[in-house]
């Protein structure tokens, strides 16, 4: 995408913001009738539960086409060896990548905007070579690339994003789930501040409406929630294995919001605990209420 | 096709050497790994002053500086083949006085002794403790000179040119311009535009060194510098001699190119000391009379430096110690409050005695936080590194600082006992954080630490707002215990200038005075000698 479709994308973006919020509602009817909402994977091999978690859900090939360019993100900020659970798990991030490719991407992409040193990070991560492994690009952000992007929400008007995720074809949201002090835990929603450049340490004064706003323009096309292992103390940095939780799951769906409603209930907490998830309900952005969505459980 | 002359020879062999040492420079960097894969301090290793004043000044001797002993070795067989072949900074130095056309004056013929009288102060100074030999040291001082000014400066040219190209968005030109730009990522540049305190100070210095080969061919090592003074006192025993056949006509050509003031044109009065075996001498000689070889007989060139003069340079070497240690600095718990020494730094006396301020630490820092201090630890501790962590704090699980240090300063420590290693600790100004000060949210210095049991703890409390509104929030405190003083929370502060928590070198490992708590937190090492 040039930079003048960018322009043009992020106009018709905002546009379509001034919309009723009915319109998300009538593609998750749309939906219901070609399966479930959300796929909740569980199994030792980590790759066989992402592979049968697409499956249940129609397959890559419903999500990324021929010559596409897709963008993962995983949460990679920390310089953390993966059983720390402090980022994506690897192998979830490689899989997906090697699905992208069977479906017939042109690229995958990973990037992530990390908090220590990203060379760190991307290595002690596992990612790396995960995506090494899988032909998949691993992106270091560059600091010209990122755009201001009108957000018009409650907290954040405006805010420079990663302008790559919205000059990809497709853009597949990894995030890994853990706590975290001031959102309770971190998720999907919450993995977007990976795209976000600035002062974003500023955003916590008003984290969980910033993370609501920050949703209202970044819609990924997927959200595959790595619960192979969750860090439940100490997060969002982690540095302890006894904080470490294994769960062999992962949760897979096209609604960020539902997927993080979902993983509240790996905590042993309901939906409604996280401000951002509650507040993004409500601003129509997904659905939050479980009772109200097809949830497909698998073993592998 | 002709046979290459010696002097052609040189220049390759220079060439290839100071490759070499930017080759290993630029390795000096992190890709990922806690290690960097190339031995990127050998030219450090292989240095003998660095060795000799280290060990005066210390007693100690680091594993890798028996390397030196070679250069030693070959010295005293072939004389200093180091300085005309080798050197970076003479190669360097080559290179800067080809811009002088027009032929110098004859240098003063006294002067080619300074670097003799700098030598024994230094040799003076290292042996009362004070280790200042780095400053002028070549090596030390062409690696300090790259990492904090040179190449930070070319990065930052390079890419602000990439930049400009990429904001013009040219057809064609800002496609190809972007290509190159990513493959000088990859190769030449760094992987983030460095930034030091005092760059634009060490470059114009290190500029002044080659703009003074327009005054005079090499003026840095004919007349000042100190490891070219010791690897001259090493070679007056060299086996490898110069030798003037009787066909000399005493037509003066070689006196013109001689690099050095080793009189060439004198024959019996050659000074071997100042030879640098440029070989220029044997090029340039009409009759061809000139040789080097293996030969018998001692030159007549002496050096005659005054015991007067050497006793004077000596005990100016001696007396710098006592007025450099008068600051209160470097009396105990007088320290500055900032100075915060890199992981597993050696108690301050002992550090100040070991570092040789090569600039290396300071390259290799993943963050960027190590700086060069300027007087934050005394005149004496000129140019030691400092981490300021607003700039980059101590990665956690990044121990390369303690790698490349040539002289054991900072001591190389296994990854699980360099993250127990106690910087210093932080600490919370009430006045600027947004949760004590101004009822806000926020939690980053907490987010953001390190260690596996956080260091930072949060209370939660109801506070009011200016209307008297309750507001519902977390206070961060800092658990002493537990923290490290990697400065992560000072670095992401979000309260902008002056931050919201700050560390200080109170409570650092490596210092018994420094200790806060009277009980040290168990599972942590004692302080560092």
């Amino acid at each position: 995408m040039k930079r003048r479709d960018f322009l043009k994308w992020t106009a018709v973006s905002s546009a379509g913001l001034a919309l009723p919020v009915g319109l998300p509602l009538l593609g998750h009817v749309a939906q219901a009738a070609r399966g479930p909402d959300l796929v909740v994977a569980r199994g030792a091999s980590t790759p066989q539960a992402v592979r049968a978690a697409l499956d249940a859900l129609g397959g890559m090939r419903r999500f990324v086409g021929r010559g596409d360019v897709v963008v993962l993100k995983p949460n990679i900020g920390w310089d953390r060896a993966p059983q720390y659970a402090a980022t994506t798990n690897p192998d979830v991030v490689g899989t997906l990548a090697k699905l992208c490719f069977e479906a017939g991407a042109k690229k995958v992409r990973v990037f992530d905007n990390t908090v220590n040193d990203a060379r760190r990070c991307y290595r002690q991560s596992g990612i790396a070579d995960a995506a090494a492994a899988a032909g998949a690009e691993m992106v270091t952000m560059d600091s010209r690339k990122y755009r201001d992007v009108r957000l018009n929400g409650t907290a954040l008007k405006s805010w420079p994003l990663y302008g790559e995720i919205f000059e990809a074809d497709k853009v597949i949201n990894v995030p890994i789930a853990k706590t975290h002090s001031l959102s309770g835990l971190t998720l999907a929603m919450k993995n977007w501040m990976g795209v976000m450049g600035g002062v974003r340490f500023r955003v916590h004064q008003r984290l969980d409406e910033s993370l609501v706003d920050l949703c209202r323009v970044i819609r990924p096309t997927l959200t595959v929630l790595d619960a192979v292992r969750i860090l439940t103390a100490n997060g969002p940095t982690g540095g302890d294995l006894a904080d470490v939780k294994r769960l062999d799951t992962v949760v897979v769906g096209t609604d960020q919001v539902a997927v993080d409603a979902f993983g509240t209930t790996l905590f042993g907490m309901k939906p409604g605990d996280l401000e951002h998830v509650r507040l993004a309900a409500q601003a129509g952005l997904g659905v939050m209420d479980l009772s109200k969505l097809q949830i497909k459980r698998i073993g592998v | 096709m002709s046979e290459l002359t010696l002097t052609q020879a040189r220049r390759i062999v220079q060439g290839l050497f100071l490759a070499l040492f930017l080759f290993l420079f630029i390795q000096t960097e992190s890709k990922g790994a806690d290690e960097l894969g190339w031995p990127v301090k050998l030219f450090l290793d292989f240095d003998p002053l660095i060795f000799l004043t280290t060990f005066l000044s210390a007693h100690r001797v680091e594993g890798l500086f028996w390397l030196s002993l070679i250069l030693v070795g070959l010295t005293a067989v072939l004389g200093r083949v180091f300085c005309g072949w080798v050197c970076p900074l003479g190669t360097l130095n080559n290179l800067a006085g080809s811009l002088r056309k027009k032929k110098p004056k004859p240098p003063n013929p006294g002067w080619f002794r300074i670097k003799y009288y700098v030598l024994v102060g230094l040799l003076a100074t290292s042996l009362f403790g004070v280790q200042l030999a780095g400053i002028l040291d070549p090596v030390s001082l062409t690696i300090r000179s790259f990492s904090l000014a040179l190449y930070p400066a070319m990065s930052y040219a390079v890419t602000s040119l990439f930049d400009a190209l990429y904001r013009l968005d040219l057809p064609l030109v800002t496609p190809s311009s972007e290509a190159l730009y990513d493959l000088l990522k990859k190769t030449l540049l760094p992987f983030r535009q460095p930034w030091f305190a005092q760059g634009t100070f060490i470059g114009l210095l290190f500029l002044g060194v080659l703009a003074l080969n327009l005054v005079q061919r090499r003026f840095w090592c004919r007349f000042l510098c100190p490891l070219g003074a010791l690897l001259g006192l090493l070679s007056r025993w060299s086996v490898l001699r110069r030798g003037v056949s009787e066909q000399c006509d005493a037509c003066g050509a070689c006196a013109g190119v001689c690099q050095a003031d080793a009189l060439p044109a004198g024959k019996e009065k050659w000074r071997v000391s100042e030879c640098l075996v440029c070989s220029n001498c044997d090029d340039v000689c009409p009759k061809n009379a000139v040789r080097f070889g293996f030969l018998r007989g001692s030159p007549g060139g002496g050096l005659d430096l005054g015991r007067r003069n050497v006793m004077a340079s000596f005990f100016a070497g001696a007396l710098a110690v006592p007025l450099l240690r008068i600051s209160p600095l470097a009396r105990p718990r007088m320290s500055d409050a900032r100075l915060i020494r890199p992981p597993g730094s050696l108690g301050e006396a002992a550090f100040l005695q070991s570092c040789v301020r090569c600039g290396e630490c300071m390259k290799v820092c993943i963050t960027g936080g190590l700086q060069p201090t300027l007087l934050e630890a005394g005149l004496e501790g000129l140019w030691t590194p400092v981490l300021v962590p607003r700039i980059g704090s101590c990665e956690f699980g990044c121990t390369l600082c303690g790698q490349v240090c040539p002289t054991g300063a900072i001591r190389k420590l296994p990854l699980e006992d360099k993250q127990q290693v106690r910087l210093g600790h932080a600490a919370i100004d009430r006045g600027r954080c947004l949760p004590f000060a101004h009822a806000t949210p926020c939690i980053v210095c907490e987010e953001t630490c390190p260690t596996p049991k956080k260091a930072i703890w949060l209370e939660r409390v109801t506070v009011r707002d200016r209307e008297g509104r309750p507001v519902r929030l977390q206070q961060p405190h800092v658990d002493l215990t537990a923290c490290i003083g990697c400065g992560a929370c000072e670095k992401h502060c979000p309260v902008v200038g002056q931050p919201a928590i700050y560390v200080t070198s109170a409570g650092e490992s490596r210092s018994e005075e420094h200790q806060l708590l009277l009980q040290v937190p168990t599972g942590t090492p004692l302080p560092y000698r």
